[in-house]
C-alpha cells in the first residue's frame, strides 16, 4: 500500500507547492494572524464578553491561522482534483490507494504550516511549552484537514465550497468559549486544542481532558478526511 | 457471433456474449455489454427529478476491431464509456471487459501542476508497469504523438493539443487490450488528426479492441462497425 501511496503523496504535495500565491499564503496568513489579527482578537474578545489575554491571543492565532490554511488546501485538494483522482483510480492504482496517497498529502502540508505558524508565535511572544503548543497547533491542522476534505467531496462549486470553509472556520473561531460570554454553541471543533494551546503559550499545565479531546477529534477528523477522499476517488453513483 | 449481437439489439433482449475466444475460433470478444442502464437524480428535494440516461444499451466489440459509437448530443455515449472504465456506475445491466484498459476522456482529466512526465510516472505505477518498460513505452508514444519535448512542462504551461496528446498516451502507455477514446482528437491540427488514425489502424492490426465516441461523418469509413445510441439504447449497427 505505502510503497504505491508515498511516491503519489509526493506528487500530490508537490502539485499544491507549485501554485506560487499557496507558498506566499503559507507564510503570509500565520504571519498576519500572529502579528496583527491577535491584538485585535484580544480587543474584540473583551467587547464580545471574553477572557481572551492578549497573549493568549498571539497563540491562539496561530491556531486559527493553521486551521484556516489546512481547511482551504484540503478543500482544494478534493475540489480540484475530483476528474483526475477518479481516473488514477480507475486506471489501477484503487480509491483506497489515491485516498491514502490525499491523507499523506493533507499531513505533510499541514505539518508545513503548523511549522510556520509555531515559528511565527515563537519568534513574536515566545511559548513556555513549545511541545505542548507544537501538538496543539497540528490538532487544528487535522481537524480543519477533515472538515476541508468532507465539504470537497459534498459540495462541487468551488465557490459554495471555499465559503463553507469560511463559515465552519468563523462559526469555530467566534464560538470558543474563551471568545465570547455567550454560550450559544456548548462545543466547538477546536475548543481542546484551543485550550491547550492558550495553556501551552502562557506556560500553564493542560488537563488530561483537553489532551484526550483534541487528540480524539483530530484522529476523527483524519479518518473524516480519509473517508471524504477515498468518496471522491471512488465510482460514482 | 456479430448475428447474434444484432438480434439481441433488435428485439432489445440483451446478446449472450462471451469474453474470451469463441468455439468457432473467430476474433476474442474484448468488450460486452449488456443492457446497461443508467439515470441520474437531479435537484433536491421536493424538486428531484430522474433523468434517465442509458435504456439498455448492448453492444460488443472484438480483439483487432475499431469500432465507432456515435449519436446525437446527450444520447449518453460519454456516460456509457464512463460506466464501462468504472468512472461511474450502472443502474442494470452487465459488462464483461479486460482488466487492462485504456481510457481517453473526452476532457483530459490531468493534474495542471503536474509535469507531463510526473502523469507518465503516476499511471505508471496505476497500470503496475516497470520503469524501464514504461520508459520504452513512453519514448515511443512521445515519437509517435510527436511532443517529446514537452515532457518536463506543467500541464497548464501545454496548449489544448498537447494535453490532448498527453491524455491519449496515457491511455496507451500500458498497450492495453481495449481502448476507449471518447472524442480523443479535440484540439489536434490536421497533421495530428492524421496520424492519430493511423495510430489506431496499426493498434488494431496489433490485435487491440477499440471503441470510439465520433461524431464526423468523414470517419465512418475508417471504422470496422459503428453503434448509434438514440434515447438511451442502440439504435442501429
Amino acid at each position: 500500500m505505502l510503497s504505491l501511496a508515498l511516491p503519489t503523496s509526493t506528487a500530490f504535495v508537490r502539485e499544491h507547492l507549485r501554485a506560487p500565491l499557496t507558498l506566499v499564503l503559507l507564510i503570509a496568513i500565520p504571519a498576519f494572524f500572529v502579528l496583527i489579527f491577535a491584538s485585535v482578537l484580544g480587543e474584540f474578545s473583551k467587547a464580545l464578553g471574553g477572557t481572551l489575554a492578549s497573549r493568549s491571543a498571539a497563540a491562539i492565532s496561530a491556531g486559527w491561522a493553521t486551521a484556516f490554511l489546512c481547511g482551504a488546501l484540503a478543500f482544494f485538494q478534493v475540489s480540484s482534483s475530483r476528474g483526475a483522482d477518479r481516473r488514477l483510480a480507475a486506471a489501477g492504482l484503487g480509491p483506497l490507494r489515491v485516498a491514502v496517497s490525499r491523507i499523506l498529502a493533507a499531513l505533510a502540508i499541514g505539518l508545513t504550516v503548523s511549522a510556520v505558524a509555531f515559528l511565527t508565535l515563537w519568534l513574536r511572544s515566545g511559548i513556555a511549552h513549545p511541545l505542548h503548543a507544537f501538538a496543539a497547533i497540528f490538532a487544528f491542522a487535522a481537524t480543519y484537514i477533515g472538515i476541508g476534505a468532507v465539504i470537497g467531496a459534498f459540495v462541487k462549486g468551488q465557490l459554495e465550497g471555499s465559503l463553507l470553509v469560511v463559515l465552519v472556520f468563523s462559526v469555530d473561531a467566534f464560538s470558543d468559549p474563551q471568545m465570547t460570554s455567550n454560550g450559544l454553541i456548548a462545543r466547538t471543533p477546536t475548543q481542546d486544542a484551543a485550550n491547550l494551546l492558550v495553556a501551552a503559550g502562557g506556560g500553564q499545565g493542560s488537563p488530561g481532558g483537553d489532551w484526550l479531546g483534541a487528540g480524539a477529534i483530530a484522529l476523527a477528523a483524519l479518518a473524516v478526511a480519509l473517508a471524504a477522499f477515498w468518496t471522491s476517488a471512488r465510482t460514482r453513483g | 457471433m456479430a448475428e447474434r449481437a444484432r438480434q439481441g439489439i433488435d428485439d432489445g433482449t440483451p446478446a449472450t456474449v462471451t469474453v474470451g475466444r469463441s468455439p468457432a475460433g473467430e476474433r476474442p470478444v474484448v468488450l460486452a455489454v449488456r443492457g446497461v442502464e443508467k439515470s441520474f437524480h437531479r435537484g433536491i428535494w421536493p424538486l428531484r427529478r430522474e433523468i434517465e440516461v442509458l435504456k439498455g444499451a448492448t453492444l460488443e466489440v472484438r480483439a483487432d476491431e475499431l469500432v465507432g459509437l456515435v449519436g446525437e448530443n446527450g444520447s449518453g455515449k460519454s456516460t456509457l464509456m464512463q460506466i464501462i472504465v468504472g468512472l461511474l456506475k450502472r443502474n442494470g445491466g452487465e459488462i464483461d471487459r479486460p482488466a487492462r484498459l485504456g481510457y481517453c476522456p473526452q476532457l483530459p482529466m490531468v493534474w495542471e501542476k503536474l509535469t507531463v512526465d510526473e502523469h507518465f510516472e503516476l499511471y505508471g505505477r496505476a497500470y503496475g508497469i516497470e520503469e524501464g518498460e514504461r520508459e520504452r513505452a513512453v519514448v515511443g508514444l512521445l515519437e509517435e504523438l510527436q511532443f517529446a519535448k514537452y515532457r518536463g512542462y506543467r500541464i497548464e504551461e501545454l496548449s489544448g493539443g498537447t494535453r490532448q496528446k498527453l491524455n491519449l498516451a496515457l491511455s496507451l502507455m500500458h498497450d492495453p487490450e481495449l481502448l476507449l477514446l471518447d472524442e480523443p482528437y479535440s484540439g489536434f491540427d490536421w497533421e495530428t488528426y492524421l496520424r492519430f488514425w493511423e495510430m489506431s489502424e496499426r493498434r488494431r492490426d496489433q490485435g487491440m479492441g477499440i471503441l470510439i465516441v465520433s461524431h464526423l461523418l468523414a470517419e465512418r469509413d475508417r471504422l470496422d462497425r459503428m453503434y448509434e445510441l438514440c434515447e438511451g439504447r442502440i439504435c442501429r449497427c
